[in-house]
C-alpha cells in the first residue's frame, strides 16, 4: 500500500499561440487498498498524469510524493502496448526489471508468470505470443517488483473484447489478493466501474472535475443490473460535466 | 437440416461417375511434365548451352576472329576443374589467391566498422556533427567502386595498400548511414519503460541500446563486405599483382575466355558460399526473436473466462501464409 | 524575454551552428584534399581541387569532353532502352508459369552476379565491337526490369478493371486510366535502376575495350601517367551522373509520380 499525495500538479507545452495545458492544477490525495481509475476523453491529461508520477515526465510546476511502506522498489508500470523487449525472453524481460538476479527473484518472476498463466512460456520471445499474452506478460512483469503502487495507462484498450473481459478478471483478483494501490486509466467507464472503488473524472484541458466513490461489492458482474445503473451514473455525469462530444 | 439427410445418397452416385469421367479427361504423363513449370526450369541450363555452343559457331563465321579465344563448355569445366585441384598456369593458384584477396577484404572491413560507427555514431547524436560530415557521406555513397579502383590503382597501385583503401573507401558510406539509422531509431518506448521502472543506466545500455543497435550493425556489416569485395577485385584488377581480382584480369589478357569464364563463376560461387553458409545462419541465430509473419508456433490461446476452470494446454493454430 | 522569444533565438542559433559546420566541412576536407596533394603525396599523383578544376577547364577548351560524354550515353540509352524492352517481354512472359519456372535462373543470376564478370567476358569475346557495351548492360539489367514488370503486372488491381469493364469502358481508356498509370511506377523503377547500374558498366566497358567515350578517355590518360586527367574525368563524369540521377530522372518522378509517393524508391 502507498499513499500519494499530488499538489498543485501543473503541466504545460509548447510556448506562445502553441501552448497546451495537460493538467492544471490538480490536486489529490489517494492510498491504501483502493483500486483508483482515472476516465476523461482524450487530450484530458490522464496519460500525462501517469508519466509525471512515474517520474517519465516532470511537471511545470506542482509537486508531488510517494510514500511507501519501508524502501520499496519503483512503482509498478503497465502500458498500453505491452513495451516488452522484443530480444529477449518472457522471462529475462521479467528478469531485466528486478534489482537483482538471485534465486528468490526467479522463483518469485515465475510466480507471477503462473499468476498469469504464461508458467510455462518463460522461454519464449515476445514475437512468439500473442498481444493478449504480450499485456498478461506486460502485468506480470509490474506484479513482479511486488511495488505498493501500480500505474496502469489503458492497458486493455488494444485487445479484442473477449481477451480483455478476461483480463479484467485476472487483474482484479491480482489486486484483491495483494492489497496494493492501483491507478487505471481508461477511457472505458464500464471498465472503470468493473473495477475501481473510485473514479476520478477528467475534463479536455487536464482539469480534475469530479470524483466519484463506486460503492458495491465485488467481484462486480458487467451484465449485472447494479453495475449497468452505476456506469449509467456515472455517463451523466459526463453529460452534466459537457464532457461528451459537442 | 432433414434436407441433409436425404441428399447423401445420391450425392455419392454422382460423385464417383463424376471421378470416372474426369479421370478419362486427364492429360498423358508425358504432356503433363512438359508443362510443368519445373520441367520449364530444368530446360534452361540445357538451352543455355545450347545457345552456347550455337553462338560460340556463329561468331567463328561472322566475323574476322581469333577463334582460339572462344570457349567450349567443356574447357571451363575442366579449367574450373584444375583450379580447383589447385593445379594451374597462374601464378597463385586458387586458393591462394582468393586467401591474399580476403586478407586485404578482412583488414579494410574491419577499418570501415570501426571508423564508420564511430562517424555514424556523431552523426546521429549530434546535428552539427550530421551537418558537417552530410554532403561529404552522400557523395561517398553514390561514388561507383570503379572510381576507387580506377584511382587508387595508379597512386597506390601494388601491395596491400591501395585495396585495403578500396574496401575502406566503398564500404564506408554504407555503415555510417546504418549505424546513423540505427541511432535515430531507438525504440524510445522501451527507455520510457526503462525509467518508469528505475532500471538502472548500466542496464539500459546493455539490454536496450544495444539490442536495438544490433540490426543496423548488422546491416551495416553485410553492406561493407559486399561492396567492399566489390571495390577489391576491381582494384586489383587495375593496379595489382596478386589476388583474385588481378587473375581475373591475368586470364583477360591471356585471351583465355575459359579462364574468364571459369573465374566468373568462382566468384559467384564465392558469393553464394559466404551468403549461404556464414552470413545467413548467422543472421538467422542473431535474429532469431524476430516475429516471423510464417511462423508456426505463434501460440493463439483458447481464452478461459472462468479462472477456476484448470489450465487446458493452449492448443498450437499454424498462421501460415504460406507452406515452409 | 517571453517564452516564445526564447524558442526562437534558440532555433536560429541551432540553424546556424548547423550551417556553420556544414561550411566547416567542406572547408576540411577540401582543405586536407588540397594540401595532401603534395605534401603527402606527390602532386602528380594525387592532384588537389584547384589543379582539378583547371584541367576540368583544359579538357572542355580542348573540346574533348562532349564527344565522349556523347559516345558514353549514346551506349547507355541505347543499352537501357534495348535493356528494357527484353527485360519488359521477359517479365510479362513469366506471368505464364511455365516461362516462368524457364526464366527463374536466369532472373536469379541476372540479379545477383557482379557486373564486372559480364564486362570481361562481353569484352573477351566482342572485343571493341560496337555493341559490346549494349550486350554488357543488358546483361547486367534486364533481370531488374523484369521483376519490376512482373510485379506491376502482378498486382493490377483486377477489381477496378473489371468495375471498368462493367461500366462498359472501352480497353483504350481503360489503359490509359487504370492499366498505365498503375504500371508505370513500376517500369520507372526498372528504368532507373538500370540506368544506375548501366552507366557504371558502360565506362567499365570503355575502359577495357571501346574507342570513345570516358572509359576510353580514362584509360588512355593512365596510359599516358596523366593522374589529373584521370581524376577529372572521373569526377566528371561522376557530377554528371549524378546529376542526372538525382535531379533529372527525380525531377520527373516527382512531377509525374506526385501521387504515388510511397513507391518512390530510395
Amino acid at each position: 500500500m502507498a499513499d500519494i499525495k499530488i499538489t498543485n500538479l501543473h503541466k504545460e507545452f509548447g510556448v506562445g499561440v502553441d501552448k497546451v495545458v495537460a493538467l492544471e492544477n490538480v490536486n489529490l490525495e489517494l492510498g491504501g487498498h483502493v483500486f483508483v481509475s482515472i476516465v476523461g476523453p482524450s487530450g484530458c491529461g490522464k496519460s500525462t498524469l501517469l508519466n509525471i508520477l512515474s517520474g517519465i515526465d516532470t511537471p511545470t510546476s506542482g509537486s508531488m510524493t510517494i510514500t511507501q511502506e519501508g524502501a520499496k522498489a519503483a512503482p509498478g508500470y503497465v502500458f498500453q502496448a505491452a513495451r516488452l523487449l522484443p530480444w529477449r525472453t518472457v522471462m529475462d524481460n521479467l528478469l531485466f526489471v528486478q534489482s537483482d538476479k538471485s534465486d528468490e527473484t526467479r522463483v518469485r518472476c515465475q510466480k507471477y508468470l503462473d499468476m498469469v498463466q504464461l508458467g510455462d512460456k518463460g522461454n519464449k520471445y515476445p514475437g512468439e505470443l500473442s498481444g493478449g499474452m504480450q499485456q498478461r506478460v506486460g502485468i506480470a512483469r509490474a506484479f513482479s517488483i511486488e511495488p505498493d503502487v501500480m500505474f496502469m495507462d489503458e492497458p486493455f484498450s488494444h485487445l479484442d473484447a473477449i481477451t480483455a473481459r478476461s483480463l479484467r478478471r485476472e487483474l482484479h483478483s491480482m489486486w484483491a489478493e495483494t492489497g496494493k494501490t492501483i491507478v487505471f486509466v481508461t477511457h472505458d467507464v464500464g471498465e472503470a466501474v468493473e473495477l475501481s472503488n473510485r473514479i476520478l473524472v477528467f475534463a479536455k484541458g487536464g482539469r480534475l472535475e469530479d470524483d466519484i466513490n463506486v460503492e458495491l461489492e465485488f467481484p462486480r458482474d458487467p451484465s449485472d443490473e447494479a453495475v449497468a445503473v452505476a456506469k449509467a451514473n456515472v455517463l451523466r455525469k459526463f453529460e452534466e460535466l459537457d464532457l461528451v462530444a459537442s | 437440416m432433414t434436407d441433409l439427410a436425404v441428399q447423401p445418397s445420391n450425392q455419392t452416385s454422382k460423385v464417383s461417375a463424376k471421378g470416372g469421367a474426369a479421370r478419362k479427361k486427364q492429360k498423358p504423363f508425358v504432356v503433363r511434365v512438359l508443362k510443368s513449370p519445373t520441367f520449364a526450369r530444368g530446360l534452361f541450363l540445357p538451352a543455355v548451352l545450347v545457345f552456347w555452343l550455337i553462338s560460340n559457331k556463329m561468331i567463328e563465321d561472322s566475323w574476322d576472329f581469333d577463334s582460339s579465344v572462344l570457349a567450349t563448355p567443356r574447357e571451363v569445366w575442366d579449367f574450373m576443374y584444375a583450379e580447383i585441384s589447385g593445379d594451374t598456369v597462374a601464378p597463385n593458384n586458387l586458393y591462394q589467391t582468393f586467401g591474399i584477396s580476403l586478407r586485404r577484404l578482412g583488414i579494410g572491413w574491419v577499418v570501415s566498422m570501426i571508423a564508420g560507427t564511430a562517424i555514424g555514431l556523431g552523426m546521429g547524436l549530434s546535428k552539427a556533427v550530421n551537418a558537417f560530415f552530410h554532403d561529404w557521406v552522400m557523395a561517398l555513397l553514390a561514388m561507383p567502386a570503379l572510381a576507387w579502383a580506377l584511382f587508387l590503382s595508379l597512386i597506390l597501385g601494388f601491395g596491400d595498400t591501395g585495396p585495403v583503401w578500396a574496401v575502406v573507401l566503398a564500404g564506408i558510406p554504407f555503415v555510417i548511414v546504418n549505424v546513423r539509422e540505427g541511432v535515430r531509431s531507438t525504440p524510445t518506448d522501451l527507455f520510457d519503460m526503462s525509467t518508469a521502472f528505475a532500471v538502472p543506466r548500466s542496464k539500459q545500455i546493455r539490454h536496450v541500446l544495444l539490442p536495438s543497435l544490433f540490426p543496423f550493425l548488422f546491416a551495416a556489416a553485410r553492406y561493407a563486405l559486399s561492396i567492399g569485395w566489390k571495390g577489391l577485385v576491381l582494384i586489383e584488377l587495375f593496379g595489382g599483382q596478386d589476388g583474385a581480382g588481378w587473375t581475373f584480369k591475368f586470364w583477360y589478357d591471356a585471351h583465355r575466355l575459359h579462364g574468364v569464364i571459369g573465374y566468373s563463376m568462382f566468384f559467384v560461387i564465392f558469393a553464394l558460399v559466404v551468403e549461404n553458409l556464414i552470413l545467413e545462419p548467422i543472421s538467422r541465430r542473431v535474429f532469431k526473436w524476430r516475429p516471423r509473419l510464417d511462423a508456426p508456433e505463434l501460440v493463439e490461446e483458447d481464452i478461459d473466462t472462468n479462472l477456476e476452470k484448470p489450465n487446458r494446454p493452449a492448443p498450437a493454430r499454424s498462421d501460415v501464409a504460406g507452406t515452409i | 524575454m517571453t517564452q516564445e522569444e526564447l524558442v526562437k533565438i534558440a532555433r536560429r542559433k541551432e540553424l546556424v551552428v548547423r550551417w556553420a559546420a556544414r561550411i566547416l566541412g567542406y572547408v576540411v576536407v577540401l582543405g586536407l584534399w588540397e594540401w595532401a596533394s603534395g605534401a603527402v603525396i606527390e602532386e602528380n599523383l594525387l592532384p588537389g581541387p584547384t589543379r582539378v578544376i583547371q584541367t576540368a577547364v583544359e579538357l572542355f577548351q580542348d573540346g574533348a569532353v562532349f564527344p565522349a560524354f556523347g559516345s558514353t550515353l549514346n551506349r547507355i540509352v541505347v543499352g537501357v532502352t534495348l535493356s528494357f524492352f527484353i527485360g519488359a517481354a521477359v517479365g510479362i512472359l513469366t506471368q505464364n508459369r511455365w516461362f516462368a519456372g524457364f526464366f527463374k535462373d536466369a532472373i536469379t543470376i541476372g540479379l545477383t552476379s557482379p557486373g564486372l564478370i559480364w564486362v570481361l567476358i562481353t569484352a573477351l569475346v566482342f572485343g571493341n565491337q560496337w555493341f559490346a557495351p549494349l550486350t554488357t548492360i543488358i546483361l547486367t539489367t534486364f533481370a531488374l526490369v523484369s521483376v519490376n514488370v512482373a510485379e506491376g503486372i502482378g498486382t493490377l488491381p483486377k477489381d477496378t478493371i473489371d468495375m471498368a469493364r462493367a461500366f462498359k469502358v472501352g480497353v483504350v481508356r481503360r489503359n490509359r486510366h487504370i492499366v498505365i498509370p498503375h504500371l508505370a511506377p513500376f517500369l520507372f523503377t526498372g528504368i532507373r535502376f538500370s540506368f544506375s547500374i548501366g552507366w557504371k558498366v558502360t565506362v567499365l566497358t570503355e575502359v577495357f575495350t571501346a574507342g570513345s567515350g570516358i572509359g576510353y578517355e580514362m584509360r588512355i590518360a593512365q596510359i599516358l601517367f596523366r593522374q589529373d586527367e584521370v581524376l577529372t574525368w572521373i569526377l566528371l563524369f561522376f557530377v554528371f551522373a549524378l546529376f542526372l540521377e538525382k535531379v533529372v530522372l527525380q525531377a520527373i518522378e516527382d512531377r509525374f509520380f506526385r501521387w504515388r509517393k510511397e513507391i518512390a524508391s530510395t
